[in-house]
């Protein structure tokens, strides 16, 4: 078994070296490919995180009628609260309300003055999050009905529809792109690993007859052909997070700073899945390499 | 029983089209464990294509092929693979050696498909090497060795598993009438020694070594 591996791994390497600037376009084709499906997969995380940030500042307040009790506010509270599609209900007294709103109008003499002529012109208020943004119809729903019409004075409800709108329009757009250029250098990957392992098997025809004579078997004379294309795949990854590592540095200020506010964090993202995302590359791109040198294989070393 | 038994074997090329060609056409044949066969044609008669269905390395289109009481045809490629690794050994006109190994190395191929441990495998190959009188060449390539020692590289590679029979097609096809000389001596000893030997030639002084001759002709033995 030893024997076998060894002098699998030993004719791969062989193989890679004889033909050394086939086996180098292949390489830096396999790297692009990976450039390319890991950036597409790239913006479309940061796409969808950015919408996820956007979604998580959405909520709906419900303003009431000053001289609703505190009791009253509470029992919509809880009613809100046994929906299945809210997440929060957040209770800001009509105390806390007028702190607040004094706390904003500061610089604001003529407004303080008035607050304090007329007294707390202010009900309580309750900030809902619903779980999901698709959420909120069902919530706004509930609220409109004429059960709670004399207890609201009113709602605010800034979905960032416009905001979320745009920034999903953008992302399948990239996406659409990204997808098109990675099938491209996909298909180029796979035509190009294709014809150098059938150049290999071209250049070792001889060795591979003889090897017939004499009674290698199927794998014996298949596998180093197998084990040069996962040999490229390996070497494209490599070169690939060598590359794409560093340009994180350059990038990421950029990314942060377009999530300024939001809970996102690009670099320690990426830190937190880089196992992750080598493995992914990995298995892409030796799923790749198998695949068509298999194909060129089973089509050009019938033993 | 006879180490070979093929009883109405065809091999038929484009069958069932306008060019359809039989290159075996019925070919009935027993060689026994000790043998020295010559199979005589001239080119294109069928002795090459009988010569790669006897060596596992082609199916023939119908009739049986038993070799040691085994059915060959019933055999996957994987197992052909297994019975050519352990029951054939060839030697073939242009030497089929590997040009970047030395002659020891090209000698202990057999020996690694069957997994034998490199020290070992060495120790056969250099003593098959000095069986065929080449123990001072171990180390050559064989751009460094004659036509006459290739083949007999050959011939060591050959042997080196012990095979039941060895199949040499136009063995000396390639070398002078001294070199072909040594080598058919070479393989006269071995069938002294009880080896079973097939060669296919078109050179009736080859058949003068054998045993015993037969001829094909148009992919039929004509005795």
């Amino acid at each position: 078994m030893f024997i076998f591996l060894g002098r699998t791994i030993k004719f791969a390497f062989q193989g890679f070296t004889r033909n050394i600037w086939l086996s180098v376009v292949t390489v830096v084709i396999l790297v692009l490919t990976l450039f390319s499906v890991t950036i597409a997969a790239g913006i479309n995380i940061i796409a969808e995180k950015a919408i996820e940030s956007v979604e998580q500042k959405v909520d709906v307040s419900v303003y009431f009628e000053p001289d609703i009790s505190e009791q009253e506010v509470l029992n919509v509270r809880y009613r809100l609260e046994e929906l299945s599609q809210v997440e929060s209900v957040g209770y800001i007294s009509k105390e806390e309300a007028l702190q607040r709103f004094i706390d904003r109008h500061q610089d604001d003499p003529g407004i303080i003055e008035s607050i304090e002529e007329v007294g707390n012109p202010l009900g309580a208020t309750l900030v809902v999050k619903a779980k999901s943004i698709d959420d909120y119809p069902t919530v706004l729903s509930m609220l409109e009905s004429d059960s709670y019409a004399d207890l609201i004075q009113g709602k605010s409800y800034d979905d960032n529809q416009q905001v979320i709108n745009r920034l999903s329009d953008i992302s399948s757009k990239v996406q659409r792109i990204g997808l098109i250029v990675s099938a491209v250098f996909i298909i180029i990957a796979i035509l190009i690993i294709f014809n150098t392992i059938r150049i290999n098997i071209y250049t070792h025809r001889e060795e591979i007859g003889i090897m017939k004579l004499v009674g290698a078997s199927n794998w014996f004379v298949r596998a180093p052909f197998l084990v040069e294309s996962m040999l490229y795949a390996v070497l494209a990854v490599v070169i690939a997070i060598a590359v794409l590592y560093p340009l994180l540095g350059v990038i990421a200020p950029q990314v942060d700073s377009f999530f300024a506010g939001y809970n996102f964090d690009l670099v320690s993202y990426i830190h937190g899945y880089l196992i992750e995302i080598i493995a992914w590359q990995l298995g892409f791109a030796i799923v790749l390499s198998f695949i068509s040198s298999s194909f060129a294989i089973g089509r050009y070393l019938r033993v | 029983m006879a180490l070979i038994e093929i009883r109405d074997l065809k091999k038929v090329y484009n069958a069932g089209e306008p060019n359809e060609f039989y290159a075996l056409n019925g070919i009935s044949l027993s060689v026994d464990q000790g043998d020295f066969l010559a199979i005589m044609g001239v080119s294109g008669s069928g002795k090459s294509t009988l010569m790669n269905i006897l060596g596992c390395l082609d199916h023939p289109t119908s009739g049986t092929y038993m070799l040691d009481g085994e059915d060959v045809g019933k055999k996957s490629s994987g197992e052909l693979a297994k019975i050519r690794r352990n029951k054939i050994g060839f030697v073939f006109q242009n030497f089929n050696l590997l040009p970047r190994m030395q002659a020891v190395k090209n000698v202990e191929l057999p020996l690694i498909y069957e997994g034998i441990p490199p020290k070992e495998r060495r120790q056969r190959a250099k003593h098959m090497l000095e069986v065929v009188g080449l123990g001072n060449r171990v180390q050559h390539k064989p751009s460094m060795l004659s036509g006459g020692e290739q083949q007999r590289v050959a011939i060591a590679r050959a042997l080196v598993n012990e095979p039941m029979v060895i199949l040499a097609d136009e063995p000396t096809g390639n070398l002078d009438s001294k070199s072909g000389h040594q080598v058919m001596k070479i393989l006269l000893d071995l069938h002294l020694q009880g080896r079973t030997i097939i060669v296919v030639t078109h050179d009736p002084t080859i058949g003068e070594y054998a045993g015993r001759v037969i001829k094909i002709i148009d992919g039929t033995i004509k005795d």
